[in-house]
């Protein structure tokens, strides 16, 4: 239970959380993450880095789409920019990994720039198809520009190296991807207490307003189509030091297509959803193999069940839509409201 | 006294605890990552169902040098992460000897994992080139002629059918389709073929007819489709013939299998391509292990049926040659018991012995469809490429 959260001060009132409660709970789960590579097996923490890497690309289209309201569908184009410039980072010049992810997101965030120009002109489904229209370019790079990215046979990638340790299992690259992700969403849930936040959410909410306001459309679209390929490039190269393969098959339509249903079944304009949306749309097909994998005579039962799997994972992202358009965080809150009066009322 | 008396508790509990590992140790373990659902399931399935049989064939009869065989696997809906994270699971829960993964971008994935393994010898649906090449990737194999080689058997076929025609190429501007542009080419030449036109077509794509008026100038006397698995090649095949086209057509293995063929209609007619392995209903010949296939499944079974049929007895054959010969069931062990294989009968799957040198089978027939008698009959004998 939760009696009284008074705010005193403005820098109470903007605080990310605000009660004892929550912090006790972020250091539990701050916990959790630690000791989570030391119990967890081989697959479980393959799964949690994929998790990680995919909740810092949705929450970098969070960013764009969420709060800003500009729809995307080249997140997975801009991974692809990232990943490749990790490939090349690290093949040719052999630069540290931590100068190599920065690089994967500067040159994301350079290519989102161009990509956000119609940003200005476009907006809703035509910008969207413009979004898909950028994402078929830079494919048509990947595959062609055979001198720079290995053409469709792509480029292999060496592990990443710190202080001479490779690394090449999950155990350790998990120890690379989780932090960084945790840094990211500190980055992006921080910069909502700002003024570029509360400009893209204004934005969002009414362009020509939030112009009257003395918000300059062209600066600040710009600057969300930038961060939100810098998180995508970051998150892709971390893909390609996870995956150690990039090829422009890698990074196909239907993985931006992915990130965008993350977002909108975990909630979108909402941090906690860019992550609820990511983990939900990762690991419940897995999840949904688990559940079979228990039922007598599991190996027919894959087979019987292999395409009602794919029903069920569909009806259930359908199910979320029409029962809770604002996704899982939305779920997250209610839940949360329920227990901030419990027991005195339920 | 008592530190002595824990210590042999303890010991004892410790053998107790690892008296079921060694007796699963006993085990030959096989895992999969096969594709049962997603836009590769037609073959998955296929593949799933000729290992499994295989599998129960070799265990019924007492399991490999005694020890059985425990297959499993898990569905990848062909998606290269997903095969991955269904490969962390399965060698997580099971002390993992073969495997079997479904894709190309699987098989480049997991090859450093592989070699930093040393214990997994793994083969696939993957016929690309590139994995045929046993320095890059030393615990790898195909059941099967690599994609070059497919084509290599081809051009083969055209060259001694018709010396000197006219050769032409149409393929999916993707990584399988790029493949063996390059082999395509060279051998076209080094056979003394023409070629007339090397055609690429975006992968997907349903309307091909501005490529169908630029096969149709180029007037070969032989096209090759490759990297598709039916469409567009109908729509090439339809259009070219009403345009009184004489061109031969031919596709290579993931398009032959009968069912995919005959979806060609009266078109088809004539349709040729290249397979490593019989077909289910191909009586030309002895071939005891079909008739197994045949008594185990009367209706038809898919060629990746076969395939996953072929690959169950490769596997089993290294690891059979690698436990006679005392040694551990590692990657470099079962590699080198593979290519220890020469001149194996394979009951008749493949029309003739077969020698692994390297990571492939370079061995396969061509085979023509015709569409009276709604089947695929040999056109050829069988053709071994070095």
């Amino acid at each position: 239970m939760r009696i009284g959260s008074a705010k005193e001060t403005y820098a109470q009132d903007g605080a990310l959380f605000d009660s004892r409660t929550q912090w006790a709970l972020l250091g539990v789960l701050g916990l959790a993450l630690l000791v989570f590579p030391f119990v967890a097996s081989q697959y479980w923490l393959y799964l949690a880095c994929l998790v990680a890497i995919n909740v810092a690309s949705a929450t970098g289209l969070n960013i764009l789409t969420g709060y800003t309201g500009q729809v995307s569908l080249g997140q997975a184009a801009f991974m692809g920019v990232g990943a490749y410039a990790v490939a090349i980072l690290e093949k040719q010049l052999g630069t540290p990994v931590l100068l190599n992810l920065l690089g994967a997101g500067g040159a994301a965030m350079l290519v989102g720039l161009v990509v956000g120009i119609p940003s200005l002109r476009v907006k809703g489904l035509y910008l969207a198809i413009a979004t898909i229209a950028a994402s078929f370019i830079l494919h048509f790079v990947f595959a062609n520009w055979t001198r720079v990215t290995g053409g469709t046979a792509g480029l292999n990638v060496p592990p990443a190296k710190i202080f001479g340790l490779a690394l090449d299992t999950e155990f350790r690259l998990y120890w690379l991807v989780v932090p960084i992700t945790v840094l990211m969403l500190a980055g992006a849930a921080n910069l909502f207490r700002t003024r570029i936040g509360r400009a893209f959410v204004a934005i969002r909410d009414r362009d020509i307003s939030a112009e009257v306001l003395g918000i300059p459309l062209l600066r600040y679209k710009l600057l969300s189509f930038g961060l939100s390929s810098f998180y995508a490039g970051v998150a892709g190269g971390l893909w390609a030091y996870f995956f150690r393969s990039v090829t422009p098959e890698s990074f196909p339509l239907l993985m931006s297509i992915f990130f965008l249903a993350a977002i909108i079944v975990g909630g979108m304009g909402s941090i906690l959803g860019g992550i609820l949306g990511a983990v939900f749309m990762t690991l419940i097909p897995e999840v949904l193999k688990l559940v079979v994998g228990w039922l007598p005579n599991a190996n027919e039962a894959m087979v019987l069940l292999a395409p009602v799997r794919t029903i069920v994972f569909g009806v259930l992202i359908v199910g979320f839509l029409i029962f809770e358009p604002h996704g899982l965080a939305e779920i997250w809150r209610r839940i949360r409201r329920f227990f901030h009066l419990w027991p005195f009322r339920s | 006294m008592k530190l002595s008396k824990w210590l042999t508790a303890l010991l004892a509990a410790a053998g107790i605890a690892s008296a079921p590992v060694a007796q699963a140790q006993e085990e030959v373990v096989i895992g999969g990552s096969i594709p049962m659902t997603g836009v590769f399931a037609f073959a998955g399935i296929g593949i799933n169902a000729g290992m499994q049989d295989y599998f129960k064939i070799v265990n019924d009869a007492g399991g490999i040098k005694g020890r059985k065989i425990k297959y499993v696997f898990e569905d990848t809906a062909y998606k290269p992460d997903v095969s991955v994270a269904a490969f962390k699971k399965l060698t997580g829960g099971n002390k993992i000897n073969l495997y079997y993964g479904d894709s190309t971008a699987f098989s480049r994935t997991i090859n450093p994992e592989l070699d930093r393994l040393g214990t997994i010898m793994m083969a696939g649906a993957s016929f690309a080139t590139e994995i045929n090449d046993p320095k890059k990737f030393p615990a790898q194999f195909m059941a099967g002629p690599d994609y070059s080689e497919q084509i290599g058997i081809l051009l083969r076929h055209i060259a001694k059918e018709k010396p000197k025609a006219k050769v032409a190429i149409v393929y999916s501007d993707s990584e399988f389709g790029r493949d063996p542009v390059n082999e395509f080419r060279e051998m076209s030449k080094k056979l003394g073929l023409t070629v007339a036109a090397e055609i690429q077509t975006a992968p997907g794509s349903v309307d091909v007819s501005t490529e169908v008026i630029k096969l149709r100038r180029a007037d070969p006397d032989y096209t090759i489709f490759h990297g598709y698995v039916l469409a567009p090649i109908p729509e090439f095949v339809t259009q070219m013939k009403k345009a009184g086209s004489k061109s031969h057509f031919m596709g290579t293995f993931w398009t032959m299998d009968s069912s995919t063929v005959m979806k060609m209609g009266e078109a088809g007619d004539g349709f040729m391509g290249v397979m490593p392995y019989r077909y289910y209903y191909d009586t030309s010949a002895k071939a005891p292990m079909l008739d197994k296939i045949r008594q185990m499944r009367p209706e038809y079974q898919s060629t990746a049926y076969l395939q996953g049929f072929l690959t169950a007895m490769l596997f089993t054959e290294s690891a059979k040659r690698t436990l006679e010969a005392g040694k551990p069931l590692d990657a470099k062990n079962l590699k080198a018991a593979l290519n220890s294989i020469k001149n194996f009968d394979t009951g008749g799957l493949i029309g003739v012995p077969i020698t692994i040198k390297g990571n492939s089978v370079p061995v396969g027939r061509i085979y023509r469809a015709d569409m009276k008698a709604q089947k695929m009959v040999p056109a050829s004998d069988w053709i071994a490429v070095e």
